[in-house]
Formats: C-alpha cells, sequence, structure tokens
C-alpha cells in the first residue's frame, strides 16, 4: 500500500471514476471466487439426490403374449385386485364369478364391460371351469376355507392360480395346495403382495444383503393396529337366500358378510392382517420361528358374532445363521395407534419399514461403522433428522442413555397401488419373463407360522414348530 | 489509500489473508443459504423448537406461528444467499459483516453451549461456551472494522464513486 499516493497522482489523470488498472483488478480480484463456487455447486450431488431418485415400477408397454384371465371372489379385495388389474397391459378378462350375482358380480361384470372386455359372469365356479376353456390365469379373492377347493380345481384344470392370502385357514388345506402345484407344475402365487413391492426388495437385497446396515439383527416388533370397525352390513334386497348361503358354507347373512371373524371360515386378524408382516418376518430373515406364545381374546366386540381374537399379541422366537431373534407381533382392532409396520433392530441400526411410504426409515446406532458408503450409492437418504426428536425443555441426558441415532429414508416408493406389482410379477412369470416372488412354499411357510398363533391362544401354551411341519 | 493514518498498517498480508477470511465465511453463507433454497420443505422450525435458554420463547413463538415462520424462513434462506454473494464480491462489505455477525449471534442463541444445558442432539464437535457460530460470529465483527472490500472487491469501485461525488 506504499504506492497509493503515487498512484492517485495517476488516477487523477485518468478517467471520471478515478479507476486505475490497478483499481479495476483489485475490485473485480474476488469474483473468481463466485465462479468457483458455482462450478463446485454444480458438481455436486444435488443435496437430495438420494432421497429424491425414485424407482417407481411403471408397467411396460404391452408386447409380450395377451393372456386370458379369471377372476374369482368379486368382493372387497376382488374389487381392489381388479382395479390393479385394469392398470396391467396385456390381459384380457373372460369371466369372473361370484355367489353374490345381485351385487358383485353384477358390478365386476359391467366394470369390466365398460374397460371393453367381453367378460361372462358365473355363480358357481365349476361351471365357470366347464365352459371357459381357453384360461390361462385366475384369481383368486374368496374367502379363506375355500382358497384350498378352488385353488387345486383351477391348477388340476392347467390355470396358473393367484391366490390371495391366507393360503388357508387350515394348514392341510395349505398343503393341499403346495402338493396341487408340485403335482401339475402350474405356477401359485400367493397374495403376500409386499415381497413385490420396490420399497421391500430394496431393503432385502440392498439394505440387508448388500451393506448389511443392521448388522446382528436380535429383535423385531411389528404391529397392525386399527380402530374400531362396525360388521359389515348389506342392503336387504341383496340378501341371499338360506339355502344359496348354506350351499357355499354360511350359516347367515352376517356369517358371509363378516367370515373373517368365523372360526371355521377365516383365521381372524391376525392371520389377515398379522400374515402380511409375519411374512415380511420370515423373508427378511430367510429363516422361520422355532416357536411361538401368543396372548389374545375376544376382548371387545361380541363374542357370538367375533370368535376370533379381536386382540391378540404374539412372541416368535427365531434361531437364524447369525443367531437368536425374537420377534413380537400385535393386532389390536380398537385402537389405531400408530397404524402398521415392521420393525428390524440390529446392534448396528435399525430398518423400519411399512406398506405406506411415511412410516418408513433407516437409523444408524451411533457405534456402527458410517453409511456415507450407501448413501453415496443411493441406498439411502442423506441422515436428517434424529429417530427421536430434541426432548422437551428440562429433558436430560442420562448417561444410561445412547445418542439417538441418525435418520435416513429410503429413497424407493410404490407410486401404483399396493398390489399392481405382485400382479405383474405373476403374469411377467406366466410369461416366463420373471420368478414368482411369492411361490406356493413360501405363502405356506407363512401360513403355519400364522396359524399356529391362533394355536397358541387356544391352548394357551408355547407352540413349538416342527421343522417337518414346513417342509412338503 | 492508507489504511489507518495515526496507527501501524496491516499491510498487504494481513488485508490478502482477511480478504480470504471474508470470502470463506461468505461461500459458507452462500451454501447454507443455496442448499435450503434447493431443499424445497426446509423449514427452521425443528431447530426453532430444540431452542434452549433466554431465546427459547421468542424461538417457540416464532415456530409455532406459520406467518412468522415462513417469513424467518425466507429472511433465513435469502439473507444467507445475499450475505453470500456480498461477502465474497466484497460490496457493502462492513454492513453485511454487521449483518452476518448478527445473524450468527441469532444462531448461537438457539442452542449455546453453555454450561448446565444439556442437549439430545449431538453436535459434530464438543463445545463449552465457544462454538462454530460465535467464532465466525467474531470473524465477522472485525471485518467490520477492517474494510477488506475497499482493497479486493466491489466496494473499491463504491468507494472510488463516494469519493468523486
Amino acid at each position: 500500500m506504499e504506492n497509493e499516493k503515487q498512484e492517485s497522482n495517476e488516477e487523477e489523470k485518468k478517467g471520471s471514476l478515478n479507476l486505475s488498472r490497478r483499481d479495476i483488478v483489485q475490485g473485480l480480484a474476488t469474483v473468481p471466487f463466485l465462479g468457483m463456487f458455482g462450478w463446485s455447486w454444480s458438481k455436486k450431488d444435488g443435496p437430495d439426490t438420494a432421497s429424491d431418485g425414485p424407482v417407481i415400477e411403471t408397467p411396460k408397454e404391452f408386447t409380450g403374449k395377451e393372456l386370458n384371465v379369471a377372476m374369482l371372489g368379486m368382493g372387497a379385495q376382488g374389487q381392489v385386485l381388479l382395479n390393479s388389474c385394469l392398470r396391467i397391459p396385456g390381459l384380457k378378462f373372460k369371466a369372473v364369478c361370484d355367489i353374490w350375482t345381485d351385487l358383485n358380480l353384477k358390478r365386476a361384470v359391467n366394470l369390466l364391460t365398460k374397460y371393453g372386455h367381453e367378460v361372462t359372469g358365473y355363480e358357481d365356479y365349476r361351471e365357470m371351469l366347464e365352459k371357459e376353456k381357453d384360461l390361462d390365469a385366475v384369481i383368486i379373492a374368496t374367502p379363506d376355507f375355500w382358497h384350498a377347493e378352488h385353488t387345486i380345481a383351477f391348477l388340476e384344470a392347467g390355470v396358473h392360480v393367484y391366490c390371495e392370502k391366507e393360503m388357508s385357514n387350515t394348514i392341510e388345506g395349505a398343503r393341499s395346495m403346495v402338493e396341487a402345484q408340485k403335482r401339475t407344475g402350474k405356477l401359485l402365487q400367493i397374495g403376500h403382495q409386499r415381497r413385490s413391492n420396490p420399497r421391500y426388495i430394496h431393503c432385502k437385497k440392498k439394505l440387508l444383503e448388500e451393506a448389511d446396515l443392521l448388522g446382528r439383527i436380535t429383535t423385531i416388533n411389528g404391529q397392525w393396529n386399527r380402530g374400531v370397525q362396525p360388521d359389515l352390513g348389506w342392503p336387504k334386497r341383496y340378501e341371499l337366500s338360506q339355502e344359496k348361503l348354506e350351499k357355499y358354507g354360511f350359516e347367515t347373512m352376517h356369517e358371509f358378510r363378516n367370515w373373517r371373524w368365523y372360526k371355521g371360515l377365516g383365521g381372524g386378524p391376525i392371520v389377515d392382517l398379522g400374515s402380511h408382516q409375519i411374512d415380511i418376518y420370515n423373508w427378511f430373515l430367510e429363516s422361520k420361528p422355532v416357536s411361538v406364545m401368543a396372548s389374545g381374546g375376544v376382548d371387545y366386540y361380541e363374542k357370538d358374532t367375533h370368535e376370533w381374537y379381536d386382540n391378540i399379541i404374539a412372541l416368535f422366537e427365531y434361531q437364524t445363521e447369525k443367531g437368536t431373534v425374537r420377534a413380537s407381533y400385535q393386532t389390536i382392532t380398537t385402537n389405531s395407534s400408530q397404524g402398521y409396520f415392521e420393525k428390524f433392530m440390529g446392534d448396528q441400526g435399525t430398518l423400519s419399514i411399512s406398506e405406506s411410504a411415511n412410516k418408513s426409515g433407516v437409523y444408524r446406532e451411533v457405534s456402527a461403522p458410517p453409511w456415507d458408503e450407501w448413501v453415496n450409492k443411493g441406498y439411502l437418504s442423506k441422515p436428517e433428522k434424529k429417530e427421536t426428536p430434541a426432548a422437551g425443555e428440562g429433558a436430560v441426558v442420562d448417561v444410561r442413555e445412547t445418542a439417538s441415532p441418525e435418520s435416513h429414508t429410503i429413497p424407493v416408493e410404490l407410486n401404483d397401488p399396493y398390489h399392481q406389482p405382485h400382479l405383474q410379477n405373476f403374469f411377467d412369470a406366466i410369461r416366463g419373463e420373471a420368478e414368482l416372488n411369492c411361490p406356493a412354499e413360501d405363502g405356506y411357510e407363512t401360513a403355519v407360522t400364522v396359524l399356529k398363533v391362533n394355536e397358541a391362544v387356544e391352548k394357551g401354551i408355547t407352540v413349538k414348530f416342527n421343522p417337518e411341519e414346513y417342509v412338503i | 489509500m492508507s489504511f489507518d493514518k495515526n496507527e501501524q498498517t496491516i499491510g498487504s498480508g494481513g488485508i490478502i489473508a482477511l480478504t480470504l477470511l471474508r470470502i470463506l465465511i461468505g461461500w459458507h453463507f452462500l451454501y447454507e443459504g443455496f442448499y435450503k433454497l434447493a431443499q424445497e420443505s426446509w423449514t427452521a422450525k425443528p431447530v426453532l423448537n430444540g431452542s434452549k435458554w433466554i431465546m427459547n420463547g421468542v424461538y417457540s413463538w416464532i415456530a409455532d406461528s406459520p406467518s412468522m415462520l415462513s417469513f424467518v424462513d425466507s429472511l433465513n434462506m435469502y439473507g444467507m444467499v445475499i450475505l453470500g454473494f456480498g461477502l465474497i464480491l466484497g460490496l457493502f462489505t462492513r454492513w453485511l459483516a454487521l449483518g452476518g455477525a448478527v445473524l450468527l449471534l441469532l444462531f448461537y442463541l438457539i442452542n449455546p453451549p453453555l454450561p448446565g444445558l444439556y442437549y439430545t442432539t449431538p453436535t459434530e464437535g464438543h463445545y463449552l461456551i465457544v462454538n462454530k457460530n460465535l467464532i465466525e460470529m467474531m470473524a465477522l465483527v472485525a471485518l467490520v472494522f477492517i474494510p477488506t472490500g475497499k482493497f479486493f472487491g466491489l466496494d473499491r469501485f463504491l468507494y472510488a464513486f463516494l469519493k468523486k461525488s
């Protein structure tokens, strides 16, 4: 700065603002830093890249073989499946079947006709089997106690079957379905649709198998808490005759509408809801439990019309290759707190996952090695908040507590209806383009696991699983 | 253009070093601002809610009032971007340094590492009273008094213009 004086003399001779070359150079000297900033900003991954990357399974444009499809059981679940199917290209609906001809059947035929399918409605599946000779596939969404008979009949007729879970209301029924599948060599997909959900697949293949993020899994908990729901009713003018009800295995119209609550027809909430999630326990652990104990009862609803347990808590023990895993599961029907999720806990992290997307998260234990590699690969979002928010005023972290783990989200979403990928997988498998995500054997293992929970409650004992029970 | 008529001068090395300090702080502000803008859903709410010590009441009040919160969020994001540009380019340097220092003081007061306060959210280092916010704030306070923009920065043109008129 010693030359200042000299310079200012020079400056005065120049332009009106008295700017020397030196002034200009120095004045603009820091501008290149903005350029550097811009360059590094453009080079870095967008701040949300990892969590933004959507991996959406959308149906591809159809070029392959068109499949002739029938549906059996057009009640609530049948309609859900049909709505998903209508989004899948390459399907030609030929026939639908439901015993509630005036309501369910009519509605399904009307809907399919509207979508350009030449479809015939049947009351009796045997008539459908007799008349429809060119079926490739059938989707079965009848009450659980019908599954075995329906599935076996179609397999024997050479039709590939997608059967809703629960595979059957009895272990024997489920077993006979697997045997029929083996005998006929036809495909049998069981409707545990989470197995085709891209987010669940991402967790299984990438987070658990490849990255082994959780380390040694010791504990699982899961739940499906559902609020009070009234029994299903029916419009009087559509009431089925007593004769027809009995022909199809129901004693009353109430039973027909609310079969899930009745012994001998369904399996109750643990089977309707728990089955989906306990299936994930088995799938993620690649194991089956060795024992289960359970507490449950009809505590809230009318016992006459609700034979299965409305409140049930089960404890499973698994012996995996990595060691013992203890798993709890509860399903209640009187309170919806926190809805439904499955949570896997290992010594290095926690994976909380749910079919409803906003409930998922992965949490790293503070003592675990860093997960930067997996964040960079896009397997996880960058860590954001903590699992538990900062405690309120006056809260003190005690030496006995460990610091809250970092929270990540799972960057894979399913933007289609929940059942669509699973149905797509079934149709892809028929065309030889995929392997079934939930073949009969897997569905059977889950059926055994879940049906034994009811047995444990009924007998009030810890039920041991005989390894042979899982094998057919 | 001497730095100080009566006292010792800071020297070219000093000016260059302080200019670099100014640029680094500006860079930090600019990135923080841009990052928050890029995250569409960014909000100061959780941070404000976790506030402890004397500002707890004010910050909770802001966090709970949607209109106040969105104002504070915008002020934060755009404020930091403006501070970043200004400090890097050396424009209105002293005023922006003052503004930045005030902003950092407000950040510091959200969760100051004072003895007796416990936070459940772990930070990336360990602090007792002094943390990086406080240090960055003090660095900006220094830059309020040392007009580095007059030497390296657009302020040089500003001074020339003012001098003329």
